[in-house]
């Protein structure tokens, strides 16, 4: 949902700095390097990449499929293998339980908690099925904005790093604030920094 | 100043504008002029959020309905309440879009992109066809970004102007005045 079809939520970016002259070389090379790996089938705990925001399976984009004009659209794939705490914590029990009954044991110590801990959370991460989420952008390579769609904090700070990682571009997002300075010429944007919060009451 | 303190900082500027577009928007029965534009429509649909105080001593209070004057929100303002939130209708050149807009953050939430052939017709077998209904999703989502930012430039202007002073008045006036008008 978002960018494709049906309502959508988000923010807009800036991006900063500038591509090299064979930009969409450069792009494709990029966004290939940095495609999203599955981790379906290996025990890894996190994967980040680029995909289709047409197919979150497909991280080819066969003939350039990211390209629609002058824009660049793309969607950020995570996949995340996560424990939840209560079911560690029925685990953790179970097996303390366990080896108290094995070992003939009163009390388990705090050094065995921690092994036991450890030990479960490996186990059941290795259990876990990931957890995908998508987050569709649009980067309007001629005015250099971007438009991300989510407005999760968390999503947006994964997407300033990862972008920086694949393009080396610096992303900035565009508050009030900064906006507005785009918005005014230089005396006016000089005034906005003097003014504070009014009354209108 | 980084970014992160001019969130903090700066986070009146986008709200005080939320609370000048809905005055302004009630001022003309929900027309507002843009010089490039022409008369553009701005209507503030029953649903408001509107906040007081930082972090974690913060309030928040959220009106909805359908046949209501949003007394509470008003009344919300009376107390110094801040706009955050307001679902929005905008209407140009035959196109409506529905939008929330978080204020402090221009935060552009649930936005639904008026109807046209080419965005009701989804992704479809034909990668042309599919790359045309992608560039007009684009141009429509980025066209509700260019019209808010030219009402926000519009609401610039005059904060960092001279008729400021002039405008702050009649916006006091309509905060002072709108509860009693409604109730």
């Amino acid at each position: 949902m978002g960018f494709i079809n049906g309502s959508a939520s988000l923010v807009r970016f800036s991006v900063e700095g500038e591509l090299p002259e064979n930009t969409w070389d450069f792009i494709a090379e990029r966004v290939k390097a940095f495609s999203f790996e599955d981790i379906d089938d290996t025990y890894d705990e996190y994967s980040i990449g680029w995909v289709s925001v047409l197919n979150m399976f497909d991280s080819d984009f066969a003939f350039g499929s990211y390209a629609a004009g002058d824009y660049v659209t793309l969607t950020l794939r995570i996949d995340e293998r996560k424990v939840s705490q209560p079911i560690l914590k029925k685990f953790c029990a179970k097996e303390e339980e366990r080896i108290k009954k094995e070992r003939q044991l009163p009390k388990i110590g705090k050094a065995m908690k921690m092994e036991i801990k450890e030990r479960m959370h490996t186990e059941l991460l290795r259990k876990s099925v990931p957890m995908p989420a998508v987050y569709d952008l649009c980067w309007n390579l001629g005015e250099s904005t971007l438009l991300f769609f989510s407005t999760n904090r968390k999503a947006q700070a994964q997407l300033e790093d990862f972008f920086k990682e694949t393009f080396g571009l610096l992303i900035m997002q565009q508050i009030p604030y900064v906006t507005a300075e785009h918005l005014l010429d230089e005396d006016q944007s000089y005034r906005l920094a003097g003014i504070g919060p009014e009354i209108l009451v | 100043m980084d970014l992160v303190d001019l969130m903090e900082e700066k986070r009146f500027l986008g709200q005080e504008f939320l609370t000048w577009l809905w005055w302004k928007s009630e001022e003309r029965g929900g027309s507002i002029f843009l010089p490039d534009r022409g008369d553009i429509t701005v209507v503030f649909e029953k649903h408001m959020l509107l906040e007081y105080g930082d972090g974690e001593s913060s309030e928040k209070l959220i009106c909805s309905g359908l046949q209501t004057e949003l007394q509470e929100a008003r009344t919300g303002l009376l107390m110094g309440k801040k706009l955050e939130q307001a679902r929005i209708q905008l209407v140009h050149a035959e196109q409506e879009w529905n939008f929330t807009l978080a204020a402090a953050m221009m935060e552009f939430r649930n936005v639904k992109l008026p109807k046209t052939a080419a965005t009701e017709a989804g992704a479809n077998a034909d990668p042309e066809e599919t790359e045309g209904m992608i560039l007009e999703r684009i141009y429509l989502f980025e066209e509700l970004v260019r019209l808010v930012n030219e009402l926000f430039r519009q609401y610039l202007q005059i904060r960092v102007g001279d008729e400021w002073l002039e405008e702050r008045q009649k916006l006091r006036n309509w905060v002072n005045g709108s509860v009693k008008k409604a109730s």
